[in-house]
């Protein structure tokens, strides 16, 4: 039927979006959208019954944040291929993500990408901070979460500005899970294909006086990736994961207890695998209109085991904030203390921290003022000190410019400082004549200059377009601690500049079909400080693509089938271990077979059985494709 | 790119539209002047003879003409239903009902606190934000559903009825 022909003119339709997307706010649109039925006739309880069509993005508010942010819905996540949070995040035009393994990923915004250089991001998850305190870096294969009860995921690209916690240096990731009273009932899911198979179930109920409380947990197996030239790396992956959250309080006091538990197994060495858990509570509380405390504390505890190394970490932190609204402030200020202990054994190389077990220390305190100038204009101004164990105090101010004339409009500019302050890696590892301590490496700075837009230009369309400038120094070298020979020391010999552009768009072309279209640009320029000689080739810059283009278009062909397809195309990364561009596409099928059930078929890096993502040489395995096959349930 | 939006429209005429499925906004604009005739209020507050319920947008307004639309249609014991779009709390004091949804979520709470003590049925939307009103639309399956909070609208002297409250996706029940 009209299928046959639907495809081919897709692939021209999408291709030809492209083109035309720049002109596309003054063109007219090709037809008028259709006005639904008179629905007043009907009675509350048919209403209740009435299938409605997905929300499409031109009905959400327009987030006044001036920042370049791009929002990942639920819908977005749930109708889309991906399997796993990695895959979730390839939605977000201002990510590089880079699979390595079947497990590993490198991500970042705005460039340093790359299993070490990828140290740069703040990834919060409802407020918990993921990042490592060993490297700065993420390991995303202790994060598994049940993708259908995300609510949420803000990407921002560039400092987080002063509410983040630290590390927000390149970008933020905040990944929110759905408030329990909008998960009751139950919701089983089941996938699998040759390469990958998943099956998880969530359950919420209330628990009386408008409370309520979901339970879930889910468990995947995923196959090896196909090696890169060289031997295999036996990186199949296998795990679980599970957890709860509840939702307590009224419009004054709200409360949030939420816990994960995990455990998976990775096949190189037999043991090899991560485990770990997670206890987070939540208070915010309305003096008035004008007033709100939150109170946040959370503990976290993992361990990974990987070729003989053995790293855990246990996590404490507490997050106070305040805000208030007066007159034409909107100000909000608070603080925050994290500890952290770790313990690192190696057996597999001479490397060892030392001391192998240590416990850290972060303070922050930060105050952040939003002026109303005019009905239009405003200015926030903001800072943040924060001190470590590894430094003295840290100034992060930054000041942006909102202008937003209607609700349709905004334009910002920004400027910010941020840093990403010593890792335990960078200070404390060491080698008897290989490598000496880096007792004086100190923060990696950044000064950050960036404008951009977002808004409405057509009532159909969302744009975001966003330009920076990032200007760094003292990143990390590798160098001959006296110049000529070993041992090596890690020291802050590289400095430069980058810059780029970020653009995403969303456009409802027909009540039925829209297309959301991306680009990310990125040109860097690092060089080595007088008297500093890199071994590491300027690793620390990154290992980055200059373009990525974005396509993506999501189908409600009819009531029940609904198609999601993407398109990406990352252009090659240079440097000594170069990695190809490609074009890779998903997409996944899902039809309503009843009110209660649907089915769906989906697959990932359709285009070649296996490509090269990361130029990692040693680490790295081909992106395969997966197709699956998959059915959803609720009752 | 003109050779382009042939290609384009030829594809568009290969799909045809899917059967017109309402929009989520659609149906929330349907439900809420619907609300009024499932909701008592103070003696005082009953619109007198004649005169309509104020059903008030402040805010953000998501629904335009569907809104206007829905409330046209609606005729309950004599009384019709006015649509008032106000931009924040000042104003609100003559609304029976009122959508609430800020810029922004934070902006949301806000408006619902500065309503508090007043004798508004007030109306939230789950997609802006988790700050919740005594009717908290949420989607359900592909189903625009809403959860009660009864407690806090008998705090105010309001009265569901047992028909709104049997359709809720959860209720928070007096005590």
């Amino acid at each position: 039927m009209k299928r046959r022909r639907l495809v081919p003119c897709l692939i021209g339709g999408v291709a030809a979006a492209f083109c035309a997307a720049p002109a596309r706010a003054q063109a007219p649109m090709p037809a008028p959208v259709s006005e639904p039925d008179d629905l007043s006739g009907l009675s509350i309880e048919d209403l209740a019954q009435l299938m409605v069509r997905s929300a499409s993005k031109r009905d959400e508010p327009l987030s006044a944040a001036p920042t370049s942010l791009f929002v990942l819905t639920h819908g977005d996540i749930v109708d889309a291929a991906a399997t796993s949070l990695p895959e979730v995040l390839r939605l977000a035009p201002n990510l590089g993500v880079q699979q390595i393994t079947a497990h590993d990923y490198a991500i970042t915004a705005r460039g340093s990408n790359g299993i070490a250089a990828s140290n740069k991001l703040l990834v919060l998850v409802d407020g918990r901070s993921i990042y490592s305190t060993l490297h700065s870096g993420v390991f995303w294969d202790t994060q598994t979460p049940f993708l259908e009860d995300i609510e949420q995921i803000e990407v921002i690209s560039g400092p987080g500005g002063t509410l983040y916690g630290p590390n927000a240096v390149n970008g933020v990731i905040s990944i929110v899970s759905r408030d329990a009273r909008d998960t009751q009932g139950g919701l089983i899911r089941a996938a699998a294909g040759a390469y990958e198979q998943d099956v998880g179930a969530r359950y919420g109920f209330a628990l009386g006086g408008g409370n309520a409380m979901r339970i879930y947990g889910h468990a995947f197996n995923r196959g090896n990736l196909p090696a890169n030239g060289g031997a295999t790396d036996d990186d199949g992956y296998r795990g679980w994961q599970a957890g709860f959250r509840a939702d307590l309080g009224d419009a004054t006091d709200q409360i949030t207890l939420q816990g994960d538990i995990f455990d998976n197994e990775v096949d190189t060495r037999p043991e090899d695998g991560n485990r770990g858990h997670n206890l987070l509570a939540r208070w915010s509380h309305a003096f008035d209109a004008d007033r709100a405390l939150r109170v946040q504390a959370y503990y976290d505890d993992y361990r990974r085991r990987f070729s003989l190394v053995s790293d855990s970490l246990q996590t404490m932190d507490l997050d106070v904030q305040y805000n208030a609204r007066f007159g034409a402030h909107d100000l909000v200020f608070g603080g925050g203390v994290r500890t952290t202990r770790d313990a690192v054994i190696n057996n597999q190389n001479p490397l060892q921290l030392d001391p192998p077990r240590r416990r850290l220390w972060v303070y922050n305190a930060f105050v952040q003022d939003r002026v109303r100038l005019s009905d239009s204009l405003s200015l926030i101004g903001g800072l943040k000190v924060e001190e470590t164990s590894f430094t003295g105090i840290e100034l992060l101010p930054n000041l942006r410019l909102a202008w937003q004339p209607n609700e349709r409009h905004l334009l910002w500019a920004a400027v910010s400082r941020a840093v990403r302050t010593p890792s335990r890696v960078d200070r404390q590892l060491q080698s008897p004549g290989m490598l000496l301590p880096g007792d004086d490496f100190v923060s990696e700075t950044l000064i950050a200059f960036e404008a951009g837009y977002r808004g409405q230009p057509t009532a159909r369309t969302t744009l975001s377009v966003s330009v920076f400038y990032n200007l760094y120094d003292d990143l990390r070298t590798f160098e001959y601690a006296d110049g000529v020979g070993l041992p090596i020391q890690l020291r802050n010999g590289l400095e430069g500049h980058s810059w780029g552009v970020e653009a995403g768009s969303s456009t409802q072309l027909m009540p039925w079909w829209r297309l959301n279209l991306g680009l990310a640009t990125l040109f860097k320029d690092f060089r080595e400080k007088p008297g500093h000689v890199d071994l590491s080739f300027k690793d620390a810059a990154g290992h980055d693509p200059e373009v990525q283009l974005f396509a993506r278009s999501a189908l409600d062909l009819t009531d029940r089938l609904r198609i999601n397809a993407g398109l990406r195309f990352i252009g090659r990364i240079g440097g000594t271990n170069p990695v190809g561009s490609y074009v890779e596409a998903d997409a996944a099928i899902t039809y309503r077979l009843t009110e209660r059930l649907d089915v769906y078929a989906s697959g990932l890096n359709l285009l070649h059985a296996a490509h090269l993502e990361s130029s990692d040489a040693g680490t790295a395995q081909l992106a395969q494709r997966s197709l699956q096959l998959g059915a959803r349930v609720r009752f | 790119m003109r050779a382009a939006l042939p290609a384009l429209a030829a594809c568009l005429a290969a799909v045809g539209p899917a059967r017109a499925q309402p929009t989520e906004e659609a149906v929330q604009a349907t439900f809420l002047p619907k609300f009024a005739r499932y909701a008592a209020w103070p003696s005082g507050r009953q619109p007198a003879g004649g005169t309509p319920f104020q059903l008030c947008v402040i805010g953000r307004d998501p629904f335009g003409r569907l809104l206007d639309a829905a409330a046209a249609a609606e005729q309950i014991d004599g009384h019709g239903v006015q649509v008032r779009r106000l931009p924040d709390e000042r104003g609100a004091a003559a609304c029976h009902l009122a959508f609430v949804q800020g810029r922004q979520a934070a902006d949301t709470g806000r408006l619902l606190l500065a309503l508090r003590g007043q004798p508004i049925l007030t109306i939230t939307d789950a997609r802006a934000g988790p700050q919740r009103g005594m009717i908290h639309f949420t989607n359900l399956s592909g189903r625009v559903r809403f959860f009660i909070n009864e407690a806090e609208a008998a705090q105010r002297g309001l009265s569901i009825s047992s028909r709104l409250l049997a359709l809720a996706a959860g209720v928070t029940q007096r005590r």
